[in-house]
């Protein structure tokens, strides 16, 4: 493979094999191009396998495969498309692939690095001069500088660009009926749950969320419970809320106390779905910043106004929310305290549901004390008795209460069967319970901070009324009940694990490259070797001519000794003088005379 | 007295301006390079972090920005380093202090201080680059390619490393701790041997023509060593000791020559005069060199050729010195 190199001037363009210096470049840029395509294959939706790669391919083929393009030029050119690409992709619809980001910017200037030092081998040494300093002693060097001044200016500018450039509020794009169509029920704001019908989860990111801890963020509540939905009775009790230039406050709900005097928690929304209607928030918001209208339900949770308006792709909207913060035995004690007439009105009352639900819920709370004991004992009941799966069969057909029909037939469902189990149950025994649908925080990034959510982190869960505090969240389907600061969700670790099999894959292919390019170098230079020397060229031929004939060369035979060897196999004489012309060419000072190479080229082509 | 003219094609240029520091060749020539140059990568990575920057602060997109700024800090960091790198480092070069012009010198550079990686080569003319890290010493070619006698070289250094971002030149004027004296290239000429007046020749400084003339002046008693042909057989016998005979020197033979480099052909006269003077010191000669240095006409006998060299590596546009009386004369104008 022959291609121009060029000086670190540019002006050299001469024409010569892709130096050793030049190949060790494709596997950084390979890493480089391969992140940022994995980035860009996911924002596409196909795996980031895929995209990752067809980068490295094109990294590899653009450095070495490229003969009429100056290695240099050629590399710097990918690694502008590679730029680009993270550019473009780096809005990424906030996934949680920023790592690729962090190894697409370590393999960018490795690549840089090793291409400037590839060009500059291509000098001539200073005679008596000091040799380069270890490539990679250089790239670590230069790395820990430039990380070192990354970190300086994080310190010293991004508090302050982040706040000139983080968004509290941006209109976003304009979503179309065709985006309101596709979007998916959770994003929606209907008043109505259906308990039959299985939502859709994928993998696309809904929004992302900057806030110092993560939260459920709430979308809407159901109160009426009718058998297979759920519905909300304040549908016909919408507020429109009014504005103070992007500021819109947000009434406490009735009988809130976390809600009215709670600890305040900002959240950041970039809203990253085609269209969403509703306003997600930690619970209780109380200030959002947006430029839409917005429309407050009587429990507190916001919609925009519009019957098909909604936020947008790129749309940023800001939310204060207040919480009480609580402990176990601050909502034990919560319940010396009488609740709330309208509440027990609205949200105790038994629910329509058939006798052996009640009973089922006086039989787990019988002997729990506290509010907070009886929904204990649920959550355990229901934890030691059902089980979730996504892809449990929906309630049969005709099916009247899908609660009594996962307790006691299927007892495997997913989040909406098992909350709305908790609420019936709840109810049954007494406690003011609610239905909960909206998002779990999501994963972490680890560039950015943002809770990235995605349409399959919709979920379900229930609201205890605890009076003196409010609304505490109950997530019956997870471990891990909302009391309190909840675990920020997803980590490394759990990332790797879910791209188990193509991280497997990437792995082994890399370890095949490391262990194969060695290889491929030696035979590669063996080649060149050959074909360097006129003397090396022929000895290979005789080698090859006398293997083909059952005689190889042994390791301490000369040529001129093998080519009489195989001249008397062989029963050609002229074998005789390529023998000696051979060794003459190998070890006389002055070489073999043309006219005796020609003729032994002669009598080796004619084998 | 007989003249000689160079009428061949010069260059034109004139030998003492080209003496005295500062004064060494200028203008660099091909492949002289300013204070640095752009590269490629640099037009990429501030096009990625210019673009980055403004569209990730006008959408609010964070990520973006980062991604700019990253590639803003490495183009920033490509050009200060090679800007910092090549400000700490100190050279200093000893060079041979007699040359002719067109040989091959060697330079003895070292450069002291930190850098990875750079360049370096020697200017006037510009000279091949050479890659070497800091702290070194090395042998820098170079090409004596003007006669004249040079106090200073100039050395250009350049790097861009680490990321070829920015290709930062550096040229430096350094002061040698001796001048190299660069002499001009013996044209091809014939020797001139004509008798030269005695009285100069016994003056001492001019050296006598090997082998001994024929006329025996006197004799004298033999001391060991004395050849036995010097034997003067008769007398020897006449005086009952051994006597040898001392003959008269050789006729001195050479040639003045006075080198007026007025003219549009300097280095073609000067190069005609060493071949001369060259050519007759080594047939045995005697060389006396007229010429006009440092503003004074300047005339001696040289007594080889470096000698010769020298004074005509010093020679410049002026009239030159005027001949001893009776010599033969070779007038060379420029």
């Amino acid at each position: 493979m022959t291609r121009k190199v060029g000086a670190s001037s540019g002006s050299s363009t001469r024409r010569q094999h892709v130096a050793p210096a030049f190949r060790v470049v494709a596997i950084p840029a390979m890493l480089a191009l391969g992140s940022v395509g994995g980035i860009a294959a996911e924002h596409a939706g196909l795996p980031w396998i895929v995209g990752a790669m067809g980068g490295a391919l094109a990294a590899v083929l653009g450095v070495l495969a490229l003969p009429s393009i100056p290695t240099r030029r050629a590399t710097v050119a990918l690694l502008g498309l590679g730029g680009l690409a993270a550019l473009r992709h780096a809005s990424f619809a906030g996934n949680d692939r920023s790592w690729l980001l962090v190894l697409w910017a370590g393999a960018t200037m490795l690549t840089l690095v090793l291409v400037d030092r590839a060009d500059a081998e291509t000098v001539p040494a200073l005679e008596g001069g000091a040799p380069l300093a270890n490539r990679f002693a250089e790239t670590a060097r230069v790395g820990g500088v430039i990380a070192v001044v990354v970190v300086v200016a994080a310190v010293a500018f991004v508090p302050t660009v982040t706040d000139r450039l983080g968004r509290h509020v941006w209109p976003g794009l304009d979503p179309s009926e065709a985006n309101s169509a596709g979007a998916p029920s959770s994003l929606h704001s209907s008043g109505d749950l259906s308990l039959t019908t299985r939502p859709r989860l994928s993998a696309a990111v809904v929004f992302t969320v900057d806030a110092s801890r993560a939260d459920f963020w709430r979308g809407s509540t159901f109160d009426v419970y009718q058998g297979s939905s759920w519905s909300s009775s304040f549908r016909d009790q919408l507020e429109i809320l009014g504005h103070d230039r992007t500021k819109v406050q947000v009434a406490p709900e009735l009988y809130d106390e976390g809600a009215r005097s709670g600890v305040e928690f900002r959240q950041t929304f970039h809203v990253e779905a085609a269209f969403s209607e509703v306003v997600f928030a930690a619970p209780s918001a109380r200030l959002v910043e947006t430029d839409k209208l917005l429309i407050r339900s009587p429990d507190g949770t916001l919609r925009v106004a519009g019957s098909s308006s909604g936020f947008g792709k790129g749309a940023v909207y800001t939310v204060y929310s207040r919480a009480m913060p609580v402990t176990e035995a601050k909502l034990r004690a919560a319940d010396a305290t009488p609740i709330p007439t309208p509440i027990t009105e609205e949200y105790a009352q038994p629910p329509a549901t058939t006798p052996r639900v009640a009973e089922l819920a006086r039989q787990i709370t019988t002997g729990a004390v506290t509010t907070l004991d009886k929904v204990r004992a649920i959550e355990g009941w229901l934890g030691a008795n059902t089980k979730y799966s996504l892809s449990a069969p929906l309630s049969p057909r005709g099916t009247k209460d899908v609660v009594d029909d996962f307790l006691f037939r299927s007892r495997v469902g997913w989040c909406e069967q098992i909350a709305s189990s908790l609420v019936v149950l709840a109810r049954s025994a007494g406690i003011p319970a609610r239905l909960v649908t909206g998002f779990v925080p999501g994963t972490p990034d680890a560039l950015t901070g943002r809770f990235v959510v995605r349409e399959r982190d919709a979920h379900a869960w229930a609201e205890i009324y605890f009076p003196g505090i409010g609304w505490q969240g109950f997530d019956p389907t997870a471990s891990v009940p909302l009391v309190g600061n909840s675990p920020s969700g997803g980590s490394w670790l759990t990332v790797a694990r879910r791209n188990a099999v193509p991280l497997a894959i990437a792995a082994m292919l890399v370890v095949l490259l490391v262990a194969a390019t060695p290889h491929v170098v030696a035979a590669r230079r063996r080649r060149q070797d050959r074909r360097a020397s006129w003397s090396a060229g022929a000895l290979h031929r005789l080698e090859r001519a006398g293997r083909k004939a059952g005689r190889a060369r042994a390791p301490a035979e000369t040529p001129r000794e093998y080519a009489r060897a195989l001249a008397e196999r062989l029963g050609d004489e002229r074998l005789v003088a390529v023998g000696d012309t051979l060794d003459a060419a190998l070890y006389a000072a002055s070489g073999a005379p043309e006219e005796d190479r020609a003729v032994a080229d002669a009598v080796l082509t004619s084998l | 007295m007989s003249t000689s003219t160079a009428s061949e094609t010069t260059t034109g240029r004139a030998g003492p301006e080209g003496r005295g520091p500062g004064a060494a060749l200028r203008g660099g020539g091909p492949g002289h390079q300013g204070p640095g140059d752009l590269t490629l990568t640099s037009i990429v990575l501030f096009t990625l972090g210019a673009y980055g920057v403004a569209a990730g602060a006008a959408t609010g997109q964070e990520a973006v920005v980062a991604v700019g700024g990253f590639a803003f800090t490495l183009f920033v960091v490509g050009i200060v380093w090679p800007i910092w790198s090549l400000a700490r480092l100190q050279v200093a070069v000893v060079a041979p202090t007699d040359a002719t012009v067109g040989d091959a010198v060697e330079l003895r550079i070292g450069i002291t201080g930190r850098a990875s990686r750079l360049d370096v080569r020697a200017l006037d003319p510009p000279g091949m680059w050479c890659r070497t890290a800091a702290p070194a010493d090395g042998r820098l070619p170079h090409a004596a390619a003007r006669r004249g006698v040079f106090r200073s070289v100039r050395v250009q250094l350049r790097t861009s490393a680490p990321l070829g971002v920015f290709v930062r030149t550096r040229t430096v004027r350094i002061t040698l701790p001796a001048p190299i004296v660069v002499a001009p290239r013996p044209s091809v000429a014939p020797a001139v041997l004509q008798p030269v007046p005695d009285e100069r020749v016994s003056s001492g400084s001019t050296l006598l023509v090997p082998g001994g003339g024929d006329t025996v002046r006197t004799v004298r008693p033999y001391s060991p060593g004395d050849p036995a042909r010097l034997v003067h057989w008769p007398t020897s016998a006449r005086r009952g000791e051994i006597v040898v005979r001392e003959q008269e020197p050789p006729p001195a033979l050479g040639i003045a020559i006075v080198v007026d480099l007025r003219g549009g052909a300097p280095e073609v006269a000067a190069s005609l005069a060493a071949g001369i003077g060259t050519a007759t010191l080594a047939a045995g000669g005697v060389v006396w060199c007229g010429t006009f240095e440092d503003g004074l006409p300047v005339g001696e006998t040289v007594t080889d050729a470096r000698g010769l060299g020298r004074r005509l590596a010093r020679a410049g546009s002026g009239a030159p010195a005027e001949p001893p009386a009776r010599w033969p004369t070779r007038v060379v104008h420029a």
